[in-house]
């Protein structure tokens, strides 16, 4: 019967422990985004991710110098918070539209939301529309 | 109508549930006609998912928008075929074929393996059958896809982007995947039950195990297909949740795959084996309830539906079921031998599992970490794609090299000068191709330049192989047919290094431009010259169809048309991307048009080097899984006379 040895476990361990706090370095330390809702903002700035609801009128152009404007609100508006977005950048994809749900990520300064990215979620497979009547 | 669908599935539940009950007591008391009583049952509960679905799929055909799923999901203007594709557009649908396919491979399986494995098929039942109920139950009293209503005139429609002949495939081929580990799941569950952990289990799952993993693998690069060409932002995966909840199984049956192969030959890795076919059906069942109960933040805008925290209490009790039977079995899982070397064949797939493994923990991880900054800080945090990037470069690259090494290095042990003496020839062609391309300004990526080389590495070994097994036995055919698993293995090898390049050229060497232009003007990009000539607009009974014109001339000469489809049932708007492809470099030309109503047009155009061997990968992993799969009289036969000592103790 082969014996086992501790020792490679406590090496294989070790590696594991190693690799897993090099992991949640790699993730707090460079890569993750706080990610908000409007009403969840507060004294927040800098570089945010805010998951919400367009609201209109949208305004303006991602191409122009003074960017494609409109506000975001809390999913579902559970609470009545708006957010205003400059939006400059590619253009937002081609579901964008008020009443939609998007994550908008940016600088968050004065109040304001200075934009460079949304995603627009599907309309998914798994909500269901109501029928037309 | 919907009450025989209805009355179906609770047939279908009483029958997994008798499956799981009886079969569980026949296994444990060695009742032999009980347990093949229960193994029937299993059998008839596809029979029963069966009825529920033609039931479903006819009224999908009808537009009987009496039942509210075909009012919500279909629409009187949808084509017949996807309408029935329907079936797998909705939650409550999508769960019904997860229950088809799970009690017909199981039925199979259990059908297959019924004399020669019956003393481990005896415990197989209860577990599948514990799992069909699960299903059976969410779908009889949670999430009902028979629910009547008042008929309305029209039905809401099948979302415009999931009307793509690559949605209608997409869907099934990863339920195909996710359902398929079920099997190996099972049967690894049961050689545990039973207490008969020899390599039994495994060699009977073995096909089904390379299906699941087929069908994940392939139904992943349809998905890619389809959002490349039909959500048009340039790219095929976002390391989005949903997309990770598919490649998370995926990585994980890689894993088992490769270390059965050590099991099978040496007696090693059991508990690792049994670990690796654990994780990948947690995670197959994880990735479900990622997709249905928004706890993390996804482009899948899936709804808070009342079946998250079912899928969530599976996951938990089937983990800790997993977890319990294979601690209390730790005794039977000693291994037969034990590694002799770190420069062996044993140890390259040792540094493979670890590598994919930690590959596989690094995506959970990501995909988790929002949930677990807010417990812990109350802050929800996600992570980006630099995370996923420089996990994807730091396992998968050192991965590439090894996928060259594994095959031509000795079991046992090896010495260093051994290694290098049988790796001269590939190491010479990688070094040779590394070199060319320098020269030819592919040093700008130093991680394209890495996969490029080693992907050199590991077709010049795949090569060196063949021409070796050759020269041997006198021609390829009979080669290939001597070893199908082995020169199987190579081909998909060869599909996981054009995927490699696929990946490395289009995002490490692509390159985009974005430029506004008016009717007449002319802009220039990477060798090609694109002209603007205008915008039309045509009214279809679907859509109004707006596309903006160009010629283009340069590295290609033609039109290309780029625009939107405005659709009327459901009303939604779908970019619409020109993809020119050059068949011979493997690029693509791709421009994304914004119209504005002043006349202007703002073109993104890319291009993207080598993109199309992605696809081609896809292929040539799905012919090369074939080879693998592929029934061979030899190997039966060596597997009864290996199965029979088995037998004759049973």
């Amino acid at each position: 019967m082969p014996t086992r040895s501790p020792a490679r476990l406590v090496v294989a361990l070790a590696v594991a422990a190693v690799l897993a706090v090099f992991l949640i370095y790699q993730a707090v330390a460079n890569s993750s985004t706080p990610t908000v809702t409007p009403s969840q903002i507060g004294h927040q700035s800098g570089k945010l991710a805010v998951v919400g609801t367009v609201v209109g009128p949208v305004t303006g152009d991602a191409h122009s110098a003074a960017g494609m404007r409109f506000a975001l609100a809390d999913p579902n508006d559970a609470k009545p918070v708006r957010v205003l977005v400059d939006y400059h950048g590619d253009d937002p994809p081609p579901l964008f539209q008020p009443g939609r749900s998007v994550v908008v990520t940016g600088t968050f300064a004065r109040g304001r939301l200075s934009g460079t990215g949304i995603i627009t979620k599907c309309p998914s497979k798994y909500t269901t529309s109501a029928p037309k009547a | 109508m919907a009450d025989l669908g209805r009355a179906a599935l609770v047939v279908t539940l009483g029958l997994a549930l008798y499956a799981l009950v009886a079969g569980g007591y026949a296994a444990h008391t060695n009742r032999r006609r009980l347990a093949d009583s229960a193994r029937n049952a299993l059998v008839c509960a596809f029979g029963s998912t069966l009825v529920a679905a033609l039931v479903l799929l006819a009224a999908l055909a009808r537009h009987d928008f009496s039942f509210q799923y075909v009012a919500a999901h279909t629409n009187r203007t949808l084509s017949t075929g996807y309408a029935l594709s329907a079936l797998w557009a909705g939650q409550e649908g999508s769960l019904l074929l997860w229950l088809l396919i799970l009690t017909g491979y199981g039925a199979l399986a259990v059908f297959v393996n019924r004399t020669l494995l019956r003393d481990l098929v005896a415990w197989v039942v209860p577990v599948l059958g514990g799992v069909a109920s699960f299903f059976a139950f969410v779908l009889v009293a949670v999430a009902s896809p028979f629910k009547t209503q008042v008929p309305p005139v029209d039905g809401a429609g099948l979302t415009a982007s999931l009307q793509n002949p690559y949605m209608v495939a997409h869907p099934p081929m990863l339920y195909l995947g996710y359902v398929g580990l079920a099997v190996p799941f099972a049967f690894a569950a049961g050689a545990l039950l039973s207490g008969r952990t020899d390599e039994r289990w495994i060699v009977a799952t073995r096909r089904w195990t390379l299906a699941a993993w087929t069908f994940l693998g392939f139904g992943q690069i349809l998905g890619a297909h389809w959002a490349y060409v039909e959500v048009g932002w340039g790219g095929y995966y976002a390391w989005d949740p949903v997309e990770n909840a598919a490649l998370m199984p995926w990585l994980a049956a890689t894993a088992f795959l490769h270390s059965v192969m050590i099991q099978e030959r040496k007696g090693m890795l059991k508990v690792w084996n049994v670990v690796l076919v654990a994780l990948a059906f947690e995670l197959s069942v994880f990735g479900t309830f990622l997709t249905r109960s928004d706890v993390v933040n996804s482009i899948h805008s899936f709804a808070k539906s009342p079946i998250g925290g079912w899928f969530l209490a599976f996951v938990v009790i089937s983990s800790l079921f997993s977890l319990a039977l294979i601690l209390l079995r730790l005794p039977l899982l000693k291994a037969r031998t034990k590694l002799e070397s770190a420069l062996s064949r044993e140890a390259t797939f040792l540094y493979n599992n670890l590598l994919l493994v930690a590959l596989c923990l690094t995506v959970l991880w990501g995909v988790l970490f929002p949930v677990l900054t807010q417990l812990v800080k109350g802050e929800t945090r996600t992570i980006g794609r630099p995370y996923y990037d420089f996990f994807l470069r730091a396992f998968g690259l050192p991965l590439l090299l090894l996928m060259g090494i594994g095959p031509l290095i000795a079991w046992r042990r090896t010495s260093v000068r051994a290694l290098l003496r049988t790796l001269a020839w590939p190491i010479g062609v990688s070094v040779v191709c590394g070199a060319a391309l320098v020269l030819a300004g592919a040093g700008s990526s130093r991680p394209g330049l890495i996969a490029y080389t080693f992907s050199a590495f590991v077709l010049a070994t795949i090569v060196v192989e063949v021409v070796r097994g050759t020269r041997a036995v006198g021609s390829v055919f009979t080669l290939v047919a001597r070893n199908r698993r082995r020169y199987g293995g190579y081909v998909v090898h060869a599909a996981v290094v054009l995927l490699a390049i696929g990946i490395a050229g289009s995002s490490a060497y692509g390159r985009s431009t974005e430029q506004r232009l008016l009717p007449g003007q002319t802009m220039r990009f990477d060798g090609y010259r694109l002209t603007y000539r205008g915008v039309t607009r045509v009214n279809t009974p679907q859509a109004l169809e707006t596309r903006a014109h160009l010629d283009v001339s340069g590295r290609w000469n033609g039109s290309i048309a780029t625009g939107t489809n405005d659709y009327k049932f459901p009303p939604e708007p779908n970019k619409k991307v020109a993809i020119e492809t050059d068949w011979l470099r493997g690029e693509d030309l791709y421009v994304i048009a914004d119209i504005r109503n002043s006349g202007a047009v703002y073109f993104t155009v890319l291009v993207k080097p080598l993109v199309n061997l992605i696809w081609l990968a896809g292929i040539v992993f799905v012919l090369g899984s074939l080879v693998a799969m592929w029934p061979d009289a030899r190997e039966q036969r060596r597997l009864v006379t290996r199965l029979a000592p088995a037998r004759a103790s049973a």
